[in-house]
């Protein structure tokens, strides 16, 4: 398995796309739709990555090698869902960064502990829909990215929406005093629980569609 | 000992059916699987390895039935399926550098051996190479984990005659311990003339014939003839073709009768593959 992770970082996943991570900085932007920061990865480094996969022809590479194909899902899901977390430990310092100048918090769902748990289901909720699509055909890439983004939009867009207009969903998620802690801690923990639970399944999912594929 | 078998493979498409694909290989031989594009050589070797799902067969390679023991196999067998077309801009340095890792067996001094042999460059890319150099390269991954049994799909095509006539010679030195083999498939009769042991013959997904070069050749019979002489021997002719002067056809040896006054001639590989597939109606 460490094998097969060296080559997504060696060939697949060009160094270029950590780089995704920086967006993290629009977090600091007072008033502002802050899961956007974090689609940024979705919208550039996910598309490129997956047309590389492709133009390079990894798949007819990764099946001459002695591995096994769940394995060569594995990796890949592995390897995306580091970039993920890499993107949420360099949003995690913006957010700390942003509670200290903009006390007052945000309009929509403030950059606190809550809103990185929700980030964490958000990608988890694009894994389980992006990865079993692409790995269905391993070449498509369009309708999986759409459908997938389209979820996420959704799920974003809602967890805005309830912070905004019903006060209990604010109550838990929404603050930036120490004493909002107390609810936002749990829900990070979700996220966390709920983000290894979504890649578990992608994988199981993925790896099961693979199979089916002649190459 | 046999090194591989293949026992009732098939595989079925909507519009193509492997049927009951058998044949073995023992150690220490080479064996050359033809067939006409399309026949399903490339097929067969898909589904040998797992890489399209067959849909019934028992394949045994190195003694070991793949399907249980698909990883160890992998780690002792190469195999290409034509040149190197994945990383074309990455250099062959940085994938060799990934592939190495990935088996137990990898042996640097047998790697740098026939990078210098095949006159590759590791800060070339596969982009940079010709289509024979792709193929070497390929080759070389294949080689230097101490495989013990090839299974190469087209080698030779894309080479120039004297490319290829190195690498049939690399072939005849790789199994010439007695204890490794070679399965290649290509359309190349004139490769397996000079080295191959067996010949395996597949057309339209069916194996026609699966036995020694020699025993193949000396079983048909290339026969000439006038057109008169054509009609009774149709029945036991495998095909044939009419000419202005009469007709030549290919016949099973044991089919032959002192009495039918035939030119005769011993029929090339290529002979007996044009033949079966004007049987098969793939020349009209």
């Amino acid at each position: 398995m460490s094998n097969l992770i060296y080559k997504e970082f060696r060939l697949v996943i060009h160094p270029l796309f950590f780089v995704t991570a920086l967006f993290g900085v629009l977090i600091l932007i007072p008033n502002w739709v802050y899961f956007v920061a974090l689609m940024y990865f979705l919208f550039i480094a996910i598309p490129n990555i997956f047309m590389n996969v492709k133009a390079q022809n990894d798949t007819g590479f990764s099946v001459l090698l002695p591995v096994s194909k769940s394995d060569v899902v594995k990796a890949r899901i592995w390897s995306m869902s580091l970039l993920e977390i890499v993107q949420i430990l360099v949003a995690a310092i913006f957010v700390a960064i942003s509670v200290k100048i903009n006390p007052k918090g945000n309009f929509l769902i403030d950059a606190n502990l809550a809103y990185l748990g929700c980030s964490l289901v958000m990608y988890g909720l694009f894994n389980i829909i992006f990865f079993p699509m692409f790995y269905k055909t391993t070449y498509k890439i369009g309708i999986p990215l759409i459908v997938a983004l389209t979820a996420v939009f959704l799920f974003t867009g809602a967890i805005e929406v309830l912070v905004v207009t019903v006060p209990a969903v604010a109550h838990v998620l929404d603050g930036v005093s120490s004493a909002a802690l107390v609810h936002q801690i749990p829900v990070l923990a979700a996220g966390i629980a709920l983000f290894a639970g979504a890649n578990w399944l992608a994988y199981r999912l993925s790896a099961r569609n693979f199979e089916k594929v002649d190459l | 000992m046999e090194i591989l078998s293949v026992q009732h493979l098939s595989k079925h498409y909507p519009k193509f059916d492997l049927k009951d694909v058998s044949f073995s290989l023992e150690k220490g031989y080479i064996m050359g699987f033809i067939g006409s594009n399309g026949a399903g050589k490339t097929t067969t070797l898909k589904s040998m390895l797992g890489l399209v799902h067959k849909d019934g067969g028992t394949i045994s390679m190195l003694g070991m039935d793949f399907d249980q023991h698909e990883l160890e196999i992998k780690q002792h067998i190469g195999f290409m399926f034509g040149g190197v077309d994945y990383y074309a801009k990455t250099k062959i340095r940085t994938i060799s550098d990934v592939v190495r890792r990935f088996y137990r067996e990898w042996d640097d001094s047998i790697y740098q051996k026939y990078m210098k042999r095949f006159a590759l460059d590791e800060n070339k890319r596969p982009s940079e190479l010709s289509s024979g150099m792709r193929i070497k390269y390929s080759l070389v991954l294949a080689l230097s984990h101490r495989a013990k049994l090839l299974l190469l799909d087209e080698p030779t095509s894309g080479l120039d005659p004297v490319a290829r006539d190195n690498l049939l010679e690399l072939f005849q030195e790789f199994i010439e311990d007695g204890e490794r083999s070679i399965l290649f498939s290509t359309h190349i009769t004139s490769d397996l003339e000079k080295c191959a042991d067996f010949i395996t013959y597949i057309e339209n997904g069916r194996i026609i014939e699966s036995r020694t070069k020699d025993d193949l050749l000396q079983g048909y019979r290339l026969v000439k003839g006038t057109s008169e002489q054509l009609a009774p021997l149709q029945a036991r002719l495998i095909a044939s073709k009419s000419h202005a002067y009469g007709f030549s056809g290919l016949i099973k040896t044991a089919d032959l009768e002192s009495a039918d006054h035939l030119e005769i001639e011993e029929p090339s590989l290529e002979d007996i593959m044009i033949y079966y597939a004007k049987k098969e109606g793939l020349n009209e």
